[in-house]
């Protein structure tokens, strides 16, 4: 039958034979989709000040609150209702997650597979970069480049590029170096029209399926990492808080019992996080050939 | 031989000198820490008073080149906040880290490469399984969640453990160390849990991936119709051939988790290096700050450079290939 | 206990030295920040002065409550305009056995200037032009014109021994030697045995100390910055005594039988402050545009927003009943507090009123900031702040910051409405209103940290008369007249007095809170 037999099909249907993967996946969309539509699911705006009451403040799961509906997962310390800020939450530490993945993404793979169409003195420069970064932790430099550009979307997210890119590189000059040795690769240089013609035709898609998989596991990776920077007081203003943020927030609370305000918003992320590894894990035993049956 | 390690040693200069100066532009040409430093209430005297006295009146490169050569002379500087030499406050600190560091990686490394070569070796077995969703935890979950879990579970709930900070520490040559006494193992415990997971989980999927690859090859194969016995095979052929990424990866994590015990150090209150660069970063203690960095580089340089050398000296090819 | 017995022992035996050994002889307390030094010239910030108060004494002693009283100095008084005369204490002995005298005085004043730290201590010595000594117990300060309050200003004033700190007075010598021990000889309640930046300070008791003996043969004071990990420790029996338990804790503490929670008033109070100038940056209409002037410039603004604010929701809400509401920028019963003046009433009806006689019936925007990690909720109160302002139509982003980003841009004027804690740390209204109401004008040296242009020629009359009297009731009565002035102008909005909660064992210790929020081995005493 026709419809089976292109690739995506293809890969779905073997993607479909997982079942813990298709359910990792419907986690993401829905998590993605509450995110998107954060506004409309949820009970309250939780960023708009005239919808809060400090008289609802730290309330355990399941208050009415004194905008007369339920707080199915309590409230936080300035009366939000953490339900929406979780949703909310999501939609920041998602926006930041893949922001950070997609520019990583574009810079590395076009440095990756520069270094490798090129060669030469080029490949080696950034190929020698690329490695001395990768052999320093992501966390540290995230860090360090946040404490120096200070707090705020764009900053943020230009350390975490900054800290990741480099994973795409490695990827992307791998993939792009084994089909630059090939000879019908040297045939279409030679020709002329031939050098752009070769990386959009032959590099880019060769380099494809690896950097999707990176791609995932940095897509999580950033959003860990993000939460991480929050927690350490580095992420973003605690007005508009990511998910990092409200465990942060909510954490001072765990001592005296009040433990939803930061458990809550802890177990939204790992959830996201752990479904979005579990989906590359899958993807990644999908392109691997030397695993395949 | 001498040709390659004379390449590699030299190389390894060369990006020492690079990272020095990538650092301290870095770290000096952004932020002031003269804000934050005086206070906001300083007169302009007082204040040029003390920007004098830290160097900061004089341009960069000048700033650079004092620099560098106090740093080949062993002198990093001086911290702004205490006034006493960088180094020494780096140094009173390297105990803690270390030996949380070292526990960690190593447990991680025992523990980690065994369950992994256990999931390689029988991958459709329930305890691979086990092992292989555990691991995509251990993965994902972020290292700061989970020792607020770890605090909240056996330090606030149970009572088992304290929940932070270091224990009772004895002097063995001159230095601290909390390990040998009962009340220092007890404060380690949970710390060095949570830096531990990730690389228990990283190591778990190393060694599988490893022996699920080595399982396929042809020596297992002849191994085995050769009639050896699956013990001999394991520990004859598979722990050899794994062995060589495992040491590569833990040199590689034996960094990796010093620099990244920053946020455990964080969530215990550790008195570490990782505790110490945080608190610098809050107040802009450049010249710790620098130091932190270039001895992270210097650690990373030096590993890989030993790196280098074991391979050269376990694999021929190696040599030959970075000669040619 | 027996686990640690056995391992004192072991050290013991083994000749190794053990860190955190508590027996009943020894208190450990957690404490939220440390000294930056041993040197106590080097910082003027309050967690290293209340560490250097333990090895060291000043000539001028701050109590409980801190009025001041004879410290190392017996008496003092002024001789003439210019002049005051210091009482020294006689037989005091440092911890090397030498005597002090006025020569340590006089090294101790002279040292400052050339080895104070960033944070600088030379606020301390800023009005002493020069030193004389009479005779070996006798001293006179002369000043830069009168300096009424200038035995307020030595509270902090350490000694320190001119024979053990001679050679270890210069930067690059002083840390090393106060910080290795040499130079450590005070002759305060406690002896230095070992520091260690950011991490423990070990005192041992100076049994000749002229208050008489302490209570613990041994002092361990742990640096633990961390409000929960703090409170962990207390609670795992690590430490017997912690300072600051955060708002969030206190009720929890309140029913734990095994912990004893003592509340004390704080001398920090959160000010509300609303920039003066013609031109403020971050204010605007609703819609975004413009405004035409500065809406803070007209009183009922002002007015309105002090109407807005709930001070006892504040209280019970945020801070969680660890506070007071506040009224003016000192605590009640300080050198200049004012007893007439009323608690502002909360009337956000009458907010919106006055709101739309000044013409903003549709209200504005304004960006408040605020710091969100210098005092215990000041970030959720600036938040609460946030929503009051909103719900009587002053829309209001709130921007809760670290401190090292807050004061430098405060500093610099960028903020329209900002607010921040203040503390009277002297006891008196020369400090706070001569450096916050005064219109800032650096030929007087007053209104130093005055933000907001704020300026009442009122106000600065009577705090340049108030300056210059050494009489202390005329004085007093000064500094009380420019508060009502100062408070009714509603350019400064004081919402909350803080307070501070401390944690021991339960039925451990005895001791009284201080104001400054000093935790002090000397003052605590075992309860046994």
């Amino acid at each position: 039958m026709n419809r089976q037999s292109t690739p995506f099909t293809r890969f779905w249907n073997e993607f479909r034979e997982n079942r813990i993967a298709v359910l990792a996946l419907s986690i993401v969309v829905l998590l993605a989709l509450l995110a998107l539509f954060a506004s409309f699911v949820s009970p309250q705006n939780p960023y708009d000040l005239a919808n809060l009451s400090l008289m609802d403040s730290r309330r355990p799961p399941g208050f009415v609150g004194t905008g007369g509906y339920t707080h199915w997962l309590g409230t936080d310390p300035q009366g939000r209702d953490l339900l929406s800020a979780i949703f909310y939450g999501l939609r920041i530490s998602i926006q930041i997650g893949l922001a950070a993945g997609f520019v990583s993404l574009s810079i590395g793979a076009a440095l990756g597979i520069l270094a490798a169409y090129i060669g030469g003195r080029v490949e080696n420069l950034i190929m020698r970069l690329v490695d001395l970064q990768l052999s320093f932790p992501a966390i540290l430099l995230a860090l360090v480049i946040v404490a120096l550009l200070g707090q705020g979307k764009v900053q943020l997210i230009s350390a975490l590029v900054a800290a990741q890119y480099a994973y795409f590189a490695r990827t992307a000059y791998g993939a792009a170096k084994a089909e630059r040795g090939k000879d019908y690769i040297e045939a279409a240089v030679a020709t002329p029209l031939g050098s752009r013609l070769v990386i959009l035709k032959h590099l880019l898609p060769n380099c494809t399926p690896p950097l999707i998989v990176v791609a995932t596991v940095q897509i999580a990776n950033s959003i860990s990492l993000e939460a991480t920077l929050s927690f350490l007081g580095l992420g973003l203003p605690v007005t508009e808080p990511s998910l990092g943020m409200l465990i942060s927030n909510g954490f001072p609370y765990m001592m005296s019992g009040r433990y939803w305000i930061s458990v809550y918003p802890g177990v939204a992320l790992i959830i996201l996080i752990v479904a979005i590894n579990i989906v590359g894990d899958q993807v990644r035993d999908q392109f691997n050939p030397r695993l395949r049956r | 031989m001498l040709g390659f390690i004379i390449q590699r040693f030299l190389q390894a200069i060369g990006v020492m000198a690079v990272m020095s100066l990538i650092v301290f532009c870095g770290v000096y040409a952004i932020g002031n820490p003269i804000d934050i430093v005086i206070p906001p209430e300083a007169t302009q005297d007082l204040r040029d008073e003390v920007i004098r006295r830290l160097g900061l009146d004089r341009p960069l490169y000048e700033q650079y080149f004092i620099f560098l050569v106090n740093l080949l002379k062993g002198d990093l500087g001086r911290s702004f906040v205490y006034n006493i030499p960088v180094l020494e406050l780096i140094g009173g600190r390297l105990p803690a880290t270390l030996e949380l560091v070292l526990i960690s990686v190593v447990s991680a490394s025992v523990i980690g490469v065994s369950l992994g070569i256990y999931a390689g070796y029988r991958p459709e077995s329930w305890t691979a399984k086990t092992i292989m969703a555990a691991s995509v935890l251990g993965f994902s979950v972020p290292s700061f969640w989970v020792g607020l879990i770890l605090i909240l579970t056996f330090a606030v709930n149970l009572g088992w453990l304290p929940a932070g900070g270091r224990g009772a520490t004895i002097d063995i040559w001159g230095v601290a160390w909390s390990f040998p006494t009962l009340d220092g193992l007890s404060h380690i415990i949970l710390p060095a849990i949570n830096l531990a997971l990730f690389k228990l989980a990283m190591m778990i999927r190393l060694a599988r991936a490893g022996t699920r690859e080595i399982m396929l090859t042809d020596t297992i194969k002849f191994a085995r119709a050769a009639g050896l016995s699956e013990i001999t095979i394991l520990r004859q052929h598979l722990l050899k051939l794994i062995s060589i990424p495992i040491i590569t990866v833990f040199g590689l994590e034996l960094g990796s988790t010093l620099a990244f015990a920053v946020v455990t150090e964080t969530i215990f209150s550790w008195p570490g290096v990782g505790k110490l660069i945080i608190d610098s970063i809050a107040v802009l203690d450049r010249p710790v700050m620098v130091a932190y960095l270039i001895l992270v580089a210097f650690l990373f340089v030096t590993i890989n450079f030993v790196i280098d050398l074991i391979f050269a000296l376990i694999d021929p090819r190696v040599r030959r290939g970075a000669a040619s | 206990m027996r686990k640690h017995k056995f391992l004192a022992t072991m050290a013991l035996v083994l000749g190794l030295t053990a860190t955190s050994v508590a027996s009943a002889q020894t208190l450990t307390m957690g404490v939220r920040g440390g000294p930056e030094s041993i040197d106590p010239h080097y910082s003027a910030l309050g967690p290293h002065a209340e560490a250097a108060k333990h090895i060291f004494d000043t000539l001028v002693w701050s109590g409980t409550d801190l009025q001041i009283e004879p410290g190392l100095a017996t008496s003092w008084a002024p001789v003439d305009d210019d002049t005051w005369e210091f009482k020294l204490r006689k037989g005091v002995k440092f911890h090397d056995g030498s005597d002090f005298d006025a020569e340590d005085v006089k090294f101790s004043i002279e040292r400052i200037p050339v080895v104070s730290g960033p944070t600088t201590t030379t606020i301390y010595v800023r009005r002493v032009a020069d030193v004389e000594i009479i005779d070996s117990h006798t001293i006179h300060i002369h000043t830069d014109g009168q300096a009424a309050t200038l035995p307020n200003d030595f509270i902090r004033l350490f000694i320190v021994s001119s024979e053990a700190a001679a050679n270890y007075s210069t930067p690059e010598t002083a840390a090393e030697g106060f910080n290795s021990g040499a130079a450590a000889v005070g002759t305060g309640p406690y002896k230095f045995v070992s520091w260690e930046p950011k991490g423990d300070l070990v005192l041992e008791r100076n049994d000749d100390y002229w208050r008489g003996k302490g209570s613990w043969e041994k002092v361990v004071r742990k640096e633990i910055p961390n409000d929960s990990s703090r409170l962990a420790a207390l609670k795992a029996g690590q430490v017997d005594v912690i300072n600051y338990v955060s708002s969030v804790d206190y009720l929890a503490l309140e029913n734990d039988a095994n912990i004893d929670a003592v509340k004390g008033d704080s001398v920090y109070i959160m000010n509300l402050q609303l920039d003066q100038r013609k031109k403020t940056p971050l204010v605007r209409a609703i819609d975004g545009s413009e405004l035409a002037e500065n809406p803070f410039r007209d009183l009922r603004v002002r007015q309105a927003i002090d109407y807005a604010i709930d001070r006892q929701t504040m209280v019970d809400i945020v801070l969680e009943g660890l506070g007071r509401p506040a009224n003016q920028m000192m605590p009640p019963g300080f050198f200049g507090s004012n007893e007439g003046i009323p608690m502002p009433e909360y009337n956000p009806a009458k907010a919106k009123q006055l709101l739309a006689d000044a013409g903003y019936a549709n209200g504005f925007e304004v960006d408040l900031y605020c710091t969100a990690d210098r005092l215990p909720g000041d970030g959720a109160i600036c938040q609460g702040l946030g929503q009051m302002f909103t719900q009587v139509g002053i829309k209001t982003n709130v921007n809760a910051i670290s401190k090292t980003v807050y004061f430098p841009a405060q500093a610099r004027l960028e903020y329209s409405m900002f607010m921040n804690g203040w503390g009277t740390l002297t006891g008196e209204a020369s400090y706070t209103l001569g450096g916050l109401a005064h219109s800032n004008n650096p030929d007087v040296k007053l209104g130093a940290y005055n933000r907001i242009e704020y300026k009442n020629d009122d106000v600065d009359r009577l705090l340049q008369t108030g300056a210059r009297m050494m009489d202390a009731d005329q004085r007093r009565a000064t500094y009380e007249e420019a508060m009502e002035k100062v408070m009714a102008d509603k350019a400064y909005i004081s919402i909350v007095q803080l307070q501070t909660v401390w944690g021991a064992k339960a039925g451990s210790v005895e001791f009284t809170p201080r104001y400054d929020e000093d935790t002090l081995a000397f003052f605590i005493k075992s309860a046994n």
